[in-house]
């Protein structure tokens, strides 16, 4: 009965207002954000005085705003296509492989997820410096290649799981070279982990900080590293500004991810 | 069996273990990922000059003594927090109706993916003195002078629960969902009351979902860097932020190494019990 909805009795209201405050702490920051964005108060007085639209004039005013998401949505572009190509393989290599280790492998694949990134970020920065990748396009990539990685092994492993090879198989005997059967039959099987795959990495990179203030330079910034730094600074409504565009940008990409998975089911 | 034994062999020719489409990717994570680990490993031994001082001073001095305590205090409140707190709301998310636990987790997700730094921007400004959260406070007559709420540990606390709770709830609610309504029935027909049911059954069975998700928050607290820099001010340094300091200001990166590599055994050791004890994989 304590897992029957109906019959919680007293509990179920206790439960209920519980979540009901947990889910206004979470959304009403968000919320703030987005109200803020429109104020008149360079002071983040809440409520506004008046409402405006000059923050968004001096975000867009600022070249290095622009200049920094660019560099943010190429980075986690290219860091998208390798990291579901590179996982895709990897998927099927831990997927079907017979030899030893495997497992012992896909957990060390999957360790630059746990591991704190400032560890990551610090080694990483240090072997940059030798290399002279450090401040980079290409430092960028790696470093968010790494962290990317194990969302799209877990995402396209558990797609590989629940494809039946032998279709793949079956492709081949009626005539298709290894690699045609597995492009032109596995990939598309297996498309909802790729598109989540994609997703994530994508995101993984769009929205990192860590590494990013480590392989940042003065010329070579991408949109949070420009949020941090301004950020130390001072609580600027540019800031506000900013956040809410990426927040309205991550619910295009909820509402995408969700309809495209509708669509899947029908 | 055969037919697919041909197939398998007939794509490469020879005996194929499918480790070549390791190769990518192992190779990205030894040069990018193990090479650079080890290195900064090996620096905190040998740099300024051979040998373990490094992690004396790190562990004999009080200054950073106190960054530890606040890494593991903070850590620990925070997967308190989170789990007494998600642990109801992932009860009622397991058992509501479809239609409300769907708003419920669209609001989860949508705070989940929104920018780390949006939403610790949005904390600094609301704890701020001249915040939101103080001027309600003084305004319902419930405080007289602004609380610091900011530039210490409790700011880093509120801020970190913000962001741990969906990684409680989401889990917690799969293993609550798990569990057979009609175990619970049958316990209450038994003459269990309802606190007996809930200590004694409901708990018990999801004991393991909440274990596994206190130790991924935990862990995950213990690295945290963004927010505790942000929103801690410079005297309540954790852990992750004196790795980074060592290295960006003071160049020093024998200590950084040593700081780094104290982390990293406190977080695969715990890594090690997750595994071990929750890996999913294996209890199925």
């Amino acid at each position: 009965m304590l897992l029957d909805f109906e019959k919680l009795g007293g509990l179920r209201a206790f439960l209920i207002g519980l979540t009901v405050l947990v889910c206004l702490f979470l959304v009403l920051p968000i919320i703030f954000i987005a109200a803020l964005s429109f104020g008149s108060s360079q002071w983040l007085i809440f409520p506004p005085p008046s409402w405006t639209f000059k923050w968004y004039q001096e975000l867009f005013a600022d070249p290095r705003w622009l200049y920094s998401a660019l560099t943010s949505l190429k980075i986690a572009a290219i860091v998208t296509v390798l990291s579901v190509v590179i996982g895709f393989l990897a998927a099927l290599g831990l997927n079907r492989g017979t030899f030893v280790g495997r497992e012992a492998l896909r957990a060390l694949f999957l360790t630059p997820m746990i591991l704190p990134v400032v560890v990551l970020a610090v080694a990483l920065y240090a072997l940059f410096l030798k290399l002279g990748l450090a401040g980079t396009t290409l430092g960028f990539i790696i470093a968010h290649l790494l962290i990317a990685l194990p969302f799209s092994i877990i995402s396209i492993g558990n797609a590989l799981e629940g494809f039946d090879k032998s279709v793949e198989d079956a492709a081949v005997l009626c005539g298709a070279s290894p690699w045609e059967a597995r492009v032109r039959v596995t990939v598309p099987a297996v498309s909802h982990g790729i598109f989540a795959a994609a997703v994530f990495s994508f995101l993984a990179s769009w929205d990192e900080v860590v590494l990013a203030i480590f392989m940042a330079s003065p010329t070579l910034q991408t949109l949070p590293v420009k949020i941090w730094a301004t950020l130390r600074q001072d609580l600027t409504p540019v800031i506000a500004a900013a956040s809410t565009l990426l927040i309205a940008f991550t619910i295009v990409l909820m509402v995408l991810a969700s309809l495209l998975r509708k669509g899947q089911k029908s | 069996m055969a037919l697919s034994a041909t197939a398998s062999t007939g794509s490469s020719g020879t005996k194929d273990s499918g480790f070549g489409y390791l190769v990518p990717a192992l190779l990205l994570v030894a040069i990018f990922f193990i090479l650079p680990v080890l290195m900064l490993l090996l620096r905190s031994v040998l740099e300024p000059e051979p040998g373990l001082q490094n992690y004396a001073t790190l562990l004999g001095s009080t200054t950073y003594l106190k960054v530890f305590l606040n890494t593991f205090i903070v850590a620990g409140v925070v997967t308190v927090i989170s789990i007494v707190v998600g642990y109801p709301v992932a009860w009622l998310l397991a058992i509501m109706p479809e239609r409300w636990s769907r708003l419920v987790l669209a609001i989860i997700i949508l705070s989940m993916w929104t920018n780390l730094l949006a939403r610790t921007y949005a904390w600094m400004v609301l704890l701020q003195r001249t915040g939101l959260i103080n001027k309600t406070l003084m305004g319902l007559g419930l405080i007289d002078a602004p609380l610091p709420l900011v530039n210490n540990l409790v700011g880093v606390t509120i801020g970190m629960t913000y962001i741990m709770l969906p990684f409680v709830i989401l889990p917690l609610m799969g293993v609550i969902r798990s569990i057979d309504p009609a175990i619970l029935r049958a316990a209450a027909l038994c003459g269990a009351t309802r606190l007996q049911c809930f200590l004694r059954v409901l708990l018990p069975l999801s004991l393991p979902g909440i274990a596994s998700g206190a130790l991924m928050v935990f862990v995950m607290s213990l690295g945290y860097f963004v927010t505790p820099a942000l929103l801690g001010g410079t005297s309540n340094m954790m852990l992750a932020e004196l790795v980074a300091q060592f290295v960006q200001s003071l160049v020093n990166w024998g200590m950084g190494g040593a700081a780094a590599l104290v982390l990293l055994v406190v977080t695969l050791a715990l890594y090690a019990v997750q595994l071990k004890y929750f890996n999913p994989n294996r209890a199925r």
